[in-house]
């Protein structure tokens, strides 16, 4: 007869390192010295870890703030393809309370860690689009769902790929997607029709912005709008990425190179 | 009541006159003491150098920065009462050095507020730039931080050591020496940037070209990427040329209108 604590040894057997999410300091010195390599992934390196991973947003879905993990660390190298790992993580609150036995593997790759780190514009950029969409999203605009469209880095190509609805409210301004200012402004603006245009460093370059991408071979799931279609069209002919607030389900979608590579609900975050 | 004449005769009345002194000024210093601490607070001072080496130090203490620097004034009045009174009770066996000494005290208790707002400002300093360069992951760049923060405590020192008449030439020398070597490389460090830096500001306030037009800069052509305070990307074929701005100004550009 076995207990519960062999249950969970069965857990951790032969793994061959351990993430932790977001753990507290004295945690992670308890955890120093296994015989695994201990990979941390949290938002910041406040525990000054070796191999660190940057969370740059709370998933509050496990299996996405896992999957984001193992993606980083498989990306890094700190994990190779086929190894078993444990993933140690909180559930609720701050304590970690579950550990979880996961295979990483390269072929189901969400492409969410790529998107942050391997997009042409800074991953604090994206980061900084992807609140304020997500903001938009859970406010809207005088408690109507507004949607917004987002393209971000490749802002010169983007320009020529596409052409202004109206006068750029933004001409001649130097207003960086991170300043807070924008989170109202933005509110305004998502009243406009067409797209924002965001540069690698994150300079808002333009609104009113009507894409002109060519739409060929572009593979959106069915039952998106013009507005996702346009999304995920620009992103196949230029390198930027694209995060969509949808006006009519309210979620949040990001695509690069033509693919829907993230959805998320905004009343989540 | 008791009168002057009530007293016993074989104590002089200065030293009556002194006592008072003395006790009046231990409530002054008290009553200076309470007020600079809450003048201190109000000002913000115990929020501007949280988290310094010093304050850590104090507290650890069980005491803070603030009331360090209130008892501070407690004290210099209390040593002033007490050298006014033992002037008044006219002990006169080592009054010379009194004198000196007097004479001396304000500047020695002015070093010493210098050094300790060195002390602060050196911990601030230094607290301030490690903050600014977190981002920036060097090992060397842990060193500039303490560079600051000693050239902050070098320079109060001296400050206290010319008020207190202290020979400082030497120190003053190398003082001289240091800025210098420090102006020599900045000058050299800067030279290219400078010049890049006051053109990028020119071309961000007046947009000759703007993110997404096609342009020729110094033979490179192609779309503008990135216009930044010292440099404009300028990307053509999956080549991105990162232009210093003072070329452009030097050089002029091209928009390239088809």
């Amino acid at each position: 007869m076995g207990t519960v604590r062999d249950l969970a040894a069965d857990i951790a057997t032969d793994v061959e390192s351990l993430l932790l999410f977001s753990p507290s300091g004295a945690y992670y010195d308890g955890c120093t010295d296994l015989d695994v390599p201990v990979i941390v992934v949290a938002k910041e390196n406040s525990v000054g870890a070796d191999t660190f991973v940057e969370l740059p947003l709370e998933f509050n879905d496990v299996r996405e703030r896992v999957q984001f993990g193992i993606e980083g660390a498989l990306e890094k190298g700190a994990i190779a393809d086929g190894d078993t790992v444990a993933a140690a993580y909180s559930l609720e609150g701050e304590e970690i309370e579950t550990i979880s036995r996961v295979r990483a593997s390269e072929e189901d790759h969400s492409g969410v860690y790529d998107m942050f780190v391997n997009s042409r514009a800074d991953p604090s950029v994206v980061r900084d689009v992807l609140d304020i969409a997500v903001e938009l999203g859970k406010k809207g605009q005088k408690g109507k769902n507004v949607g917004a469209l987002f393209v971000v880095g490749d802002a010169g190509k983007v320009m020529n790929k596409s052409r202004a609805l109206s006068y750029n409210p933004f001409e001649k301004s130097h207003v960086h997607v991170g300043d807070p200012i924008v989170r109202v402004m933005l509110k305004e603006f998502s009243r406009l029709d067409g797209a924002f245009v965001i540069s690698d460093a994150g300079k808002i370059v333009s609104a009113y912005r009507y894409l002109e991408p060519s739409a060929e071979g572009v593979d959106i799931p069915k039952g998106l709008g013009t507005r996702h279609m346009a999304a995920g069209a620009i992103t196949r002919d230029t390198n930027a990425i694209t995060i969509v607030l949808s006006e009519s389900d309210g979620l949040v979608r990001a695509f690069k190179g033509g693919e829907l590579i993230l959805e998320l609900d905004p009343e989540d975050y | 009541m008791i009168g002057w004449e009530s007293l016993p005769a074989d104590v002089p009345s200065r030293l009556w006159m002194a006592a008072a002194v003395l006790i009046g000024g231990v409530v002054l210093g008290y009553l200076v003491g309470a007020i600079n601490k809450r003048l201190l607070r109000s000002a913000g001072v115990p929020e501007v150098i949280e988290g310094t080496g010093f304050e850590r130090t104090a507290r650890n203490f069980g005491t803070s920065t603030v009331s360090i620097l209130g008892w501070f004034s407690v004290v210099f009045i209390v040593v002033v009462a007490f050298f006014a009174a033992m002037d008044i009770a006219k002990v006169s066996y080592a009054a010379p050095l009194w004198m000196l000494l007097v004479g001396f005290l304000p500047q020695l208790f002015v070093a010493m507020a210098v050094i300790f707002v060195g002390m602060v400002l050196g911990d601030k300093a230094e607290l301030a730039t490690s903050e600014r360069l977190r981002g920036v992951k060097l090992p060397e760049s842990g060193l500039i931080p303490k560079v600051v923060k000693w050239s902050v405590l070098y320079i109060a020192a001296l400050v206290a050591l010319g008020q207190v008449g202290l020979a400082t030439e030497a120190l003053l020398l190398l003082l001289a020496a240091y800025a210098a070597a420090l102006i020599v490389f900045l000058a050299l460090a800067l030279r290219q940037l400078l010049p890049a830096g006051a053109a990028g500001i020119y071309l961000l306030l007046n947009q000759p070209y703007s993110i997404g037009d096609r342009v020729e800069i110094n033979g490179k052509s192609g779309i503008v990427q990135e216009v930044s305070v010292f440099t404009t990307a300028i990307e053509a074929e999956g080549r991105e040329h990162v232009v210093p701005n003072h070329v452009v100004l030097q050089d002029g550009i091209t928009r390239v209108r088809d």
